[in-house]
């Protein structure tokens, strides 16, 4: 049996704060379904929140984060986000991050939405690669143990506590048991669960779902957030700092349609609400050939471009044949980011003792009901960092061993083998493809950027359709290398029960807020749904309760941009 | 337009060599490779490869495409399959064949160890670099580590290719205490520098041009 004090689960951003944090002062490990180069950070284009000039403040980029937040955010865990921010930037800065640099050597920083001041500091359009590199790099020179494409299964609990984890090696085919004192999840994201997303095939919330599975309990899910501007088609991502840097978006008749929603930040307003205004204006019949709009950098010039864009510029051309130094290119809305994740406390932890959560995968909430651009990456290196402190801690201070894993391995090693089997399914022309393409397609559709309870309802139909279908399928092939198609069988179960869990949430939730926007309860109600959705694993499904939110200086107001 | 794709396969647990596999699938010429092979998977879920994001910048479906070395995702089918819809995919070269298209790249990460592949921070560092020194690191640092210049030039004897634009990355930013020592590493004649940085120019998928120095 493999023994660590600490297993870190992914690697990246997060993930590698963590371990590298840790590192030294506990035998710490990396798990990850990826090389941790391959991690979905790295796609990472904007940059990283922080109030470093002395013309910015901490509290200027706390009240954006909650005004941002739609009010959502826990204010104790955003001052947390945005006073650690400057430190953690200068110790990236020390550990050998290749910033973009301003005339006086100091870190550049661009505007993102949102934001009343340029404080995302960035490497070109390259920022969470260069970042990703950098940690890999110091999780080389610190000695971390990687596993990389070995892919948690289930966490091992027992008495409420972690005890290790049951997980499989992709070059081998074998399951594996690891037996650990804490572990931290740093998966990330579910954008899988929809048909437009601009997410990596790896993010399949695997983290989310397999916590919740043991117990742990999730919050926020229904806010899902929509990125703007993703290439019409594809959905590769197109960084909101095209927009920073001074990018305009167009409707079909050639108007800058933002200043009918967001007439002072116009294209810099946040995320949510530029996406409802795009699907706006597509709706009302304004969008170019009725299903994209376009967005304009021709009048930035090619030296910018070619310096602050190079990425954009490179993806726009080979994905949609369309130079953005001569054209403005086709966008469209897509899933990017969940706000929602393992409810976890200031340090991490969640409610299950040894267990922590870092980065998109938790919900300690500092985005509340709505992200701003350049907060995703500052949340991973500030939570991992704090996730990556508090667990050489929590082993110091506990230096018994956790019982061995019996009941929980024994219930994992019997759902292990119900993967497995000849497939009997209910229509036998059904397969993982077809039940992954269904839930894709509903989850766009029915729990997208508009909402009602009527398409709700029918998304929560579907998907237990999908989930009993499911049930039958088996994978028959065993203990075989790289069996991608076990992996595609998992992580389908994975999407299909968080999608069911979002979008239950989704219609619980009989309000609008941030980027949960309901067509049939358009205004934000305080009064009943000022608090945050929490969500566990019951009898016969997922249960929802509510916990307040922590306001500690700013008392909700209508959000206006 | 209907891509007949020839696919290496190989599984250790019961083939004595590689063979190919013909799959027909229907795709848009503007669609990838990535793509077209993602539709052949569906209909041969055996077939193994890596992918992940979908937008060159994690570097887990670097193949050889019609012998080329190329990342799936970044290659468009209209620029590779010829006139009758062939295509052909195989597993990089210069690696161990893992399964199918996957390859093992353990020896590829721990290539990077044969450098000192982090920053070592001058102890008087004080948080700023002037942006023409970091323009020079910007190009190299781009390398997205998906192993094509290793499967393309690594000889299997020195230090690999991407082991050494790790390096030059490393020996040209200004807050290294090495530096330009770091490249005494590299153990290569000026000439096969030359021509080095010439040849990883014609393909690296990250166009990663490395400066003279």
């Amino acid at each position: 049996m493999i023994t660590h004090d600490v297993v870190v689960v992914g690697g990246g951003l997060a993930g590698l704060m963590a371990a590298t944090t840790a590192a030294g002062s506990v035998d710490v490990a990396v798990l990850s379904k990826l090389y941790p180069t391959r991690s979905h950070s790295g796609a990472a284009q904007g940059g990283f929140n922080a109030a470093l000039s002395e013309d910015d403040s901490v509290e200027s980029h706390i009240f954006d984060t909650v005004k941002g937040s739609d009010y959502l955010g826990d204010q104790d865990a955003i001052e947390v986000l945005c006073s650690e921010g400057p430190e953690v930037i200068k110790e990236l800065e020390w550990a050998g991050v290749p910033w973009s640099r301003t005339e006086d050597g100091r870190v550049a920083q661009r505007s993102l939405g949102g934001a009343g001041f340029p404080r995302a500091c960035f490497a070109a359009d390259l920022s969470g690669h260069v970042v990703l590199h950098t940690l890999y790099e110091r999780a080389l020179k610190l000695g971390v143990k990687t596993y990389p494409e070995w892919y948690l299964v289930e966490l091992l609990v027992e008495n409420g506590r972690i005890s290790g984890l049951f997980v499989y090696d992709l070059a081998s085919g074998r399951t594996e048991i690891i037996r650990c004192k804490a572990v931290i999840l740093a998966t990330g994201g579910y954008g899988r669960a929809f048909a437009k997303t601009t997410n990596a095939f790896a993010n399949t919330g695997d983290g989310m779902t397999i916590a919740y599975r043991a117990g742990a309990r999730l919050a926020d899910m229904e806010f899902v957030q929509f990125h703007p501007t993703t290439l019409y088609g594809t959905n590769v991502l197109v960084s909101e700092a095209a927009r920073g840097e001074g990018g305009y978006l167009f409707n079909n008749r050639g108007e800058r349609f933002m200043d009918r929603y967001a007439p002072r930040k116009m294209e810099l307003a946040p995320r949510d609400v530029v996406s409802r205004a795009i699907f706006n204006e597509i709706k009302e019949g304004r969008g170019v050939e009725g299903k994209y709009v376009n967005l304009d950098l021709t009048h930035l010039g090619e030296a910018k471009i070619k310096e602050r864009l190079p990425q954009v510029r490179d993806l726009a051309c080979r994905y949609t044949g369309i130079d953005p130094v001569e054209k403005p290119i086709p966008i469209e809305p897509a899933q990017h980011y969940s706000m929602g994740g393992i409810r976890t406390d200031l340090n991490c932890e969640t409610n299950i003792k040894g267990l922590l959560a870092a980065g998109e995968a938790a919900n300690v909430s500092v985005h509340g009901a709505n992200r701003l651009g350049g907060n995703s990456l500052l949340e991973t290196v500030v939570f991992g960092r704090r996730a990556g402190r508090r667990v050489v801690e929590m082993v110091s201070k506990e230096t018994a061993w956790p019982e061995l894993p019996g009941e929980s391995l024994e219930r994992a090693e019997e759902n292990w083998k119900n993967n497995f089997g000849s497939n009997s399914p209910l229509d036998p022309r059904d397969n993982i493809f077809k039940i992954r393409r269904e839930m894709n397609r509903t989850m766009t559709e029915y729990v997208g950027v508009f909402r009602t309870e009527s398409e709700l309802k029918q998304a929560v139909d579907i998907l237990a359709g999908l989930k009993e279908r499911y049930s039958t399928l088996k994978v028959s092939r065993k203990e075989e290398p790289f069996n991608y198609e076990l992996i595609e069988h998992i992580e389908v179960g994975y999407l299909l029960d968080l999608s069911e869990i979002i979008a239950l949430a989704a219609l619980r939730r009989t309000e609008s807020r941030g980027a949960h926007y309901r067509t049939d309860f358009p205004q934000r109600n305080d009064q009943d749904w000022l608090n945050h959705t929490i969500i566990w694993r019951g009898e016969k499904g997922p249960e929802f309760g509510k916990e307040p939110v922590s306001i500690t200086k700013y008392q909700p107001v209508e959000r206006g941009y | 337009m209907l891509i007949n794709l020839s696919i290496d396969r190989f599984d250790p647990n019961c083939d004595r060599g590689a063979y190919k596999q013909q799959v027909k699938v229907e795709a848009k010429e503007n669609e990838t490779v990535l793509d077209a092979l993602i539709k052949a998977w569906q209909q041969d879920p055996t077939i193994s490869f890596r992918r992940s994001c979908r937008s060159a910048i994690c570097g887990s479906c670097a193949m050889e495409i019609n012998g080329e070395p190329r990342l799936a995702c970044q290659t468009l089918l209209k620029d590779v399959v010829d006139s009758n819809g062939n295509l052909s995919l195989g597993p990089m070269f210069g690696f161990r064949r893992l399964k199918d298209l996957v390859v093992d790249l353990q020896p590829f990460f721990d290539s990077l160890k044969d450098i000192i592949p982090w920053v070592l921070t001058k102890n008087n560092h004080d948080g700023r670099m002037t942006p023409e020194d970091a323009a020079k690191i910007e190009n190299p640092a781009t390398c997205i580590l998906c192993g094509l210049c290793d499967s393309e030039l690594g000889d299997g004897r020195e230090i690999g290719p991407a082991a050494i634009v790790k390096n030059h990355r490393l020996a040209l930013d200004a807050r290294d205490m090495l530096g330009l020592v770091r490249l005494q590493l590299n153990r290569k004649y000026p000439e096969e520098m030359a021509a080095f940085r010439e040849n990883l120019k014609s393909f690296c998928p990250k166009k990663i041009n490395l400066p003279e120095v």
